[in-house]
């Protein structure tokens, strides 16, 4: 568009001259004017790209820190059951979730490391009996239903087909939330195109209906012939 | 996912309810509001917009002082399957999906973010079993406390209805894929109504299997759109061909008798009408 | 546009119930009598959902449905969150918070200063029921105090007491086994309606219609309990005596009665035929009654003739406790067939004993207090085996200034709206310089009173609940704190323990307890480890005694014919209120099982059950038959004027063909003016529009209905 506007002024900028010289041959004006509509394009695209690719996620998605650096990899070395050591079933089958302080408290009821994120834990959260305020990074809207149970132990998944590999990480990353839905930008995917390289980059709708189509006897709806949405929804 | 879940055989959720059991008492619609968190109004006097996703009503015989007679007839949704499974009225005519048929539990959906609101659905129901939101749910202040994490809260603009405590089977089955099982037992996934019911009036499980009681009291015929078998149960509007997963049983006449809509003497004398259906 | 669309489905205020892990706790529900245990589902502390408990002895699994919506009482908008003092006029809603060491220390002082005044008697106190430890420490007080005044809310079990006292000479409560009968008589007890312990009472019915027993509902209304069983005999309303009299005519002359029982283990049967045979005859009793003869014989002879009849009476829920003539004549018939003390009869249960406590040292103000008796006489010479006559108590207190209470205490009550002739309460209440309220709620009573000291909901507190509601067994449960107290409230036996100790002396010496949980485990004592766990004590292996040991009369045998029984068998029916020419119809109340009308008000989920022809938006309705509203000219829906001989509301018409013609009915459990704006100005409270009569042999109120008149202007 500005590109456009421009050879608009070109041409009014010239009408004085017209009088004494003889006019530009037409074939040079083209020649000038289709020059600059490719580099206004570029420019424009350009710019475009950039506030799509980088301001746009910027405005989009506001920056949170946990209130504590969590090392995972650390906790995997300690204990004995992997993921499940912390994030277990509970026996009427549901899903533990982040662990609360009363888990926690087992080793860290004093400071026993040497990391400045385990005193804040300390004397912040277990000795005034506060929760730790996580940002969850998975957390899905309130109209969806999730089954660990389903996918861990019906289908024989492992933790890091959905969540990648955390537990080999060695400190919280930002946490981006969406300004508009108020959702991580795990559910949405780190890639603003939508490019999804590991099953875990994305954990949007089409994302758990794309595994649940590959799997077989998925198709108890009666409307899509795919999974009811019944299975996912609440 | 890496391998298919583990087989589980289809089901046909149904209820049967003890209509001479019942005595409209509304533990099952308190029950039913209780577990859904079904909202409430500071006046409900208004039973059009009145969300009662379990509804008792009251039938009388007709005849005046003193042979009257009164029947309580509770109505969650019917969970219809019609003509062929999936062809429930509702299901059939939704314009968004967001109301759908299980293939596997024989259960009629409502995903409330996907309702847009058109009301078509509550058209097409031939129960009255669906409720539109006209308002935005509130809770007085510190009650949304007892608010149920299992089940979504709705917002105004649109539909919902019965999901026979879908969620309680959802909650279920974590616990056999937990234990490696392969299905639930008849006890495990019980409707808040059936298991809130003081009378015992309301039974609850798999019309498939023959174990469960609602089919062995209900006795339904799989040939012929689960048609009961058993004398003194029937369906509402059987002849609609909806195919209702919602059985009643009554040893009074004039209460089978209302259960659908009769020409003078056709219930008394079906045969003489029978061809035409 | 995904974002969007995300956030257009979760608008931020439709709350998102937290997630996290579900346990389940048992308890007691103490909102009615009834004794269910409860299931309370939590998920991280939160209360969300009450079930029955599954194998509780009596619910098993089920609920009804004002246990259904305890949480709408415990989260709900209705509860007083501190104690509180009257600033404004009573009534008025105006109210200083204060701290509980000021509450403590305004009602001490004040007791102290009538105590002082050598006035120890009027102190007076109204509670629901008398049996647990809570209405104990209550009573406890009022003795060290000096009163003798102390006062429970009536119910039929008032009546089957006296009963048993009178035919057996037992202090019992009874019991029935309904789940055995195969008949049952039921002079207008509502099964399905509420009577005695509701859930119980509902699996009970669903075992007669499955046993096919034969039921017959006398009432002159089709209540659900005349709707589901097998046989419907509308009656005139007041003369159900005189039809279980009549039936008794026909048994006796037609040889039916069981011989064995009548000949070896009863005294005074003669007498007793002389008065049915003379004065009962079909002729009669049809004629009063309304009821044809030809039906009065077939109930008689099925009674008699099945194997385990059994007869049962106290109206609708049992909340009011009706005439002494008619629980006489209805036990009767049950002594006539047999069916007491047997299985599938009516059981006479002891009352619980666990609750010993020592014996209080008082001193001489409290002596002298105690030797004025009690404001409503009963247990004096005039009514002898009468123990709490509320009626008389607040008709007393509501005649005579001078001679009413100056301090009142009202726990577990809520008399201000639940009295039937609510102008007397609230002259009563007028001549009551100081009211105070234990109340969880702001119901009527505390929004009249003085002050609030407000006690815990039930899922706050422990509590032991003996069950006297007509179980067969007896039970004691225990109600436990399911969540923490959510306001600034105390439980009701701190309360009490703290003001005793304020007082001082021997008041304070009757309560050595720290606190009432110390009071509670000591009292229980061997029970206290069964009930903390399971929350439910039953014995199992209790069975009535034999005939020939279970009497205590002084015959030793079932008295047909005591001095009081004779009394009261030959006293006219109570009549209601009212004269024939000017008011041609009969009001009755009645109990709705969707309409909670004790002493905890309907919770928003129980009314938005109830029906459009029950209440519309703030209107109530009376039902009347299609024929009288024909006679009157009034038409569904109609706005109607009814006027009684003490008060007029303006009600709506529901035609109804289950009731008799020249009958009106309310349900009662409406025209609440206190609570909050789910339940409050809807409908009439129908005790507006009543009046008490005094029972000649009892002394408690008879009435069970009154004159009444439409007019359409």
């Amino acid at each position: 568009m500005s590109a456009v506007d421009d050879k608009v002024t070109d041409l009014t900028q010239n009408p004085a001259d017209d009088a004494g010289e003889s006019p530009h041959p037409p074939s040079e004006s083209e020649e000038t004017t289709g020059g600059s509509i490719l580099l206004f394009f570029i420019l424009g695209l350009a710019a475009s790209m950039v506030i799509g690719w980088v301001i746009f996620p910027k405005l989009l998605y506001s920056e949170k820190k946990q209130p504590i650096n969590f090392n995972h990899a650390l906790h995997v070395s300690e204990v004995d059951d992997e993921c499940e050591s912390c994030h277990f079933f509970r026996e009427d089958g549901s899903f533990s979730g982040i662990p609360k302080n009363e888990q926690c408290i087992d080793c860290h009821e004093e400071v026993n490391g040497e990391s400045e994120d385990e005193a804040i834990f300390v004397e912040e959260y277990i000795a005034k009996d506060r929760e730790v305020p996580w940002l969850v990074y998975s957390r899905q809207p309130d109209c969806v239903f999730f089954s660990h149970s389903a996918h861990v132990n019906g289908a024989d998944m492992e933790c890091a087909e959905c969540h990648g590999h955390i537990g080999e990480s060695e400190k919280s990353r930002v946490y981006e939330e969406n300004r508009i839905s108020g959702y991580s930008r795990d559910i949405w995917g780190k890639n603003i195109a939508g490019f999804k390289r590991n099953s875990w980059d994305r954990m949007k709708m089409d994302d758990c209906a794309e595994c649940h189509a590959e799997a077989d006897g998925h198709d108890s709806s009666v409307q899509t012939q795919k999974d009811a949405c019944f299975v996912c929804h609440k | 996912m890496k391998q298919a879940q583990k087989e589980h055989t289809t089901k046909r959720y149904g209820m049967v309810i003890d209509l001479d059991k019942c005595t409209g008492c509304g533990s099952c619609m308190v029950a039913c509001m209780s577990e859904n968190n079904v909202p409430f109004k500071t006046d409900e006097s208004n039973k059009l917009d009145s969300i009662t996703w379990m509804q008792v009503y009251k039938l009388t015989n007709g005849k005046s002082y003193p042979n009257t007679e009164i029947c309580y007839l509770p109505r969650p949704c019917q969970h219809c399957a019609g003509k062929h499974e999936g062809h429930s009225p509702c299901v059939s005519v939704c314009p968004a999906t967001a109301t759908d048929y299980s293939k596997e539990t024989g259960i009629v959906s409502q995903i409330y973010t996907r309702c847009f609101g058109c009301r078509y659905c509550m058209g097409a129901c031939p129960y009255h079993a669906r409720y539109f939101n006209w308002w935005d749910p509130v809770w007085p202040e510190g009650m949304e406390k007892y608010l149920s994490p299992d089940v979504s809260p709705r917002m105004r603009g649109i539909v919902e209805k019965c999901s026979f405590c879908f969620h309680r089977y959802q909650l279920a089955r974590n616990k056999v894929y937990l234990e490696g099982r392969k299905d639930l037992d008849e006890d495990e996934y019980q409707t808040a109504c059936t298991q809130a019911c003081p009378a015992g009036a309301i039974k609850f499980g798999d019309l498939y299997n023959p174990e469960h009681e609602v089919h062995r009291i209900a006795q339904p015929d799989m040939q012929h759109g689960g048609r009961p078998q058993n004398p003194h149960v029937f369906r509402l509007l059987e002849r609609l061909g909806t195919n209702t997963k919602v059985y009643y049983m009554s040893e009074r006449r004039w209460v089978r008798k209302a259960g659908d809509n009769y020409l003078p003497g056709e219930f008394e004398n079906p045969g003489a009408v029978a061809g035409s259906h | 546009m995904d974002d969007a669309s995300i956030w257009s489905q979760n608008w931020a205020w439709t709350p998102v119930p937290a997630d996290g892990a579900v346990t389940y706790e048992n308890s007691t529900c103490t909102l009615c009598p009834g004794g269910c245990g409860i299931t309370v589902r939590k998920v991280e502390g939160r209360a969300v959902k009450i079930e029955g408990t599954k194998g509780h002895p009596v619910n098993d699994g089920g609920i009804c449905i004002l246990g259904l919506s305890g949480l709408q009482l415990l989260y709900g908008p209705t509860r007083v969150a501190s104690p509180l003092k009257r600033i404004g006029e009573r009534g008025d809603g105006k109210w200083q918070k204060i701290t509980w060491d000021q509450a403590i220390s305004e009602v001490s002082a004040k007791l102290a200063e009538v105590r002082a005044a050598g006035n120890s008697h009027a102190l007076g106190a109204i509670t629901g029921p008398d049996r647990g430890t809570v209405s104990g420490l209550l009573e406890r007080f009022l003795l060290v105090y000096g009163s003798a005044n102390f006062v429970r809310t009536p119910t039929m079990m008032d009546n089957f007491e006296h009963v048993l006292y009178l035919t057996q000479g037992v202090e019992a409560t009874a019991g029935f086994d309904i789940e055995n009968a195969d008949l049952v008589l039921s002079f207008g007890s509502g099964i399905i309606e509420g009577w005695g312990s509701p859930v119980r009472m509902f699996k009970a019915n669903a075992r007669l219609v499955e046993n096919g027993a034969d039921v017959f509902q006398i009432e002159s209304r089709l209540s659900n309990t005349a709707a589901k069983s097998k046989h419907w005999v509308p009656i005139n309303p007041g003369t159900e005596a005189d039809l279980a009299l009549g039936l008794a005519h026909i048994i006796i002359g037609k040889g039916l009665f069981d011989y064995n029982f009548v000949s070896t283990h009863a005294h005074g049967f003669e007498a007793f035929k002389q008065l049915v045979q003379t004065r009962y005859t079909p002729a009669v009793v049809s004629e009063k009654t309304g009821v044809a003869p030809g039906k009065i014989e077939e109930m008689a002879v099925k009674f008699a003739r099945a194997a385990k009849p059994l007869a049962i009476c106290g109206r609708g829920k049992g909340s009011a406790p009706g005439g002494l003539k008619e629980f006489l004549a209805v036990h009767m018939l049950n002594a006539l067939a047999g069916s007491v003390n047997r299985q599938g009869g009516v059981l006479q249960m002891p009352p619980p004993d666990y609750i010993r406590w020592t014996e209080p040292v008082t001193d001489e103000l409290a002596a002298e207090g105690l030797r004025k008796g009690r404001l409503d006489g009963a247990g004096s010479d005039q009514f002898p085996s009468s123990r709490h006559l509320l009626n008389r108590f607040i008709a007393a207190a509501a005649e005579d200034a001078t001679a009413a209470p100056q301090v009142l205490l009202v726990a577990g009550a809520n008399p201000y709206y639940t009295f039937p002739g609510t102008q007397v309460v609230k002259k009563a209440f007028d001549n009551i310089p100081y009211i105070v309220s234990f109340s969880s709620y702001m119901d009527e009573t505390a929004m009249n009173a003085d002050i609030i000291l407000p006690n815990h909901v039930n899922l706050e507190r422990y509590e032991d609940v003996p069950v006297i509601a007509g179980l067969s067994k007896p039970v004691v449960g225990l109600s436990k704190p399911v969540v923490a107290p959510q306001l600034n409230t105390r439980h009701i036996g701190d309360t009490i323990i703290r003001i005793a100790k304020a007082m001082g002396g021997h008041i304070a010496g009757a309560f050595e307890w720290d606190d009432y949980q110390a009071c509670l485990e000591e009292t229980l004592s061997d029970k206290w480890d069964a009930l903390s766990g399971s929350c439910i004590w039953v014995d199992d292996a209790y069975a009535p005694p034999a005939p020939d040991q279970a009497f205590n009369t002084y015959s030793s045998k079932f008295e047909f014919n005591a001095g009081q029984t004779q009394k009261a068998l030959n006293a006219d029916n109570p009549l209601p209120e009212g004269n024939t020419a000017e008011y041609t119809l009969t009001l009755i109340p009645f109990d709705a099982m969707r309409l909670a009308n004790g002493y905890i008000g309907n919770p928003p989920f129980m009314t938005k059950i109830v029906a459009d022809t029950v209440m519309k938006r703030k209107d109530g309705f009376i039902e009347i038959n299609p024929v009288t509203a024909g006679k009157l000219g009034v038409k569904q829906g109609q706005r109607v004027t009814l006027s009684t001989p003490v008060g007029e509301a303006k009600v709506r018409v529901n035609i109804f063909e289950g009731i008799k013609p020249d009958i009106v009915a309310i349900p009662r459990g409406l025209g609440h003016t206190a609570y909050d704006e789910y339940l409050a100005g809807k409908g009439v409270n129908v005790n507006e529009l009543l009046g008490t009569v005094e029972d000649p042999a009892s002394g408690h109120d008879a009435a069970w209905g009154i004159r009444a008149k439409l007019t359409t202007a």
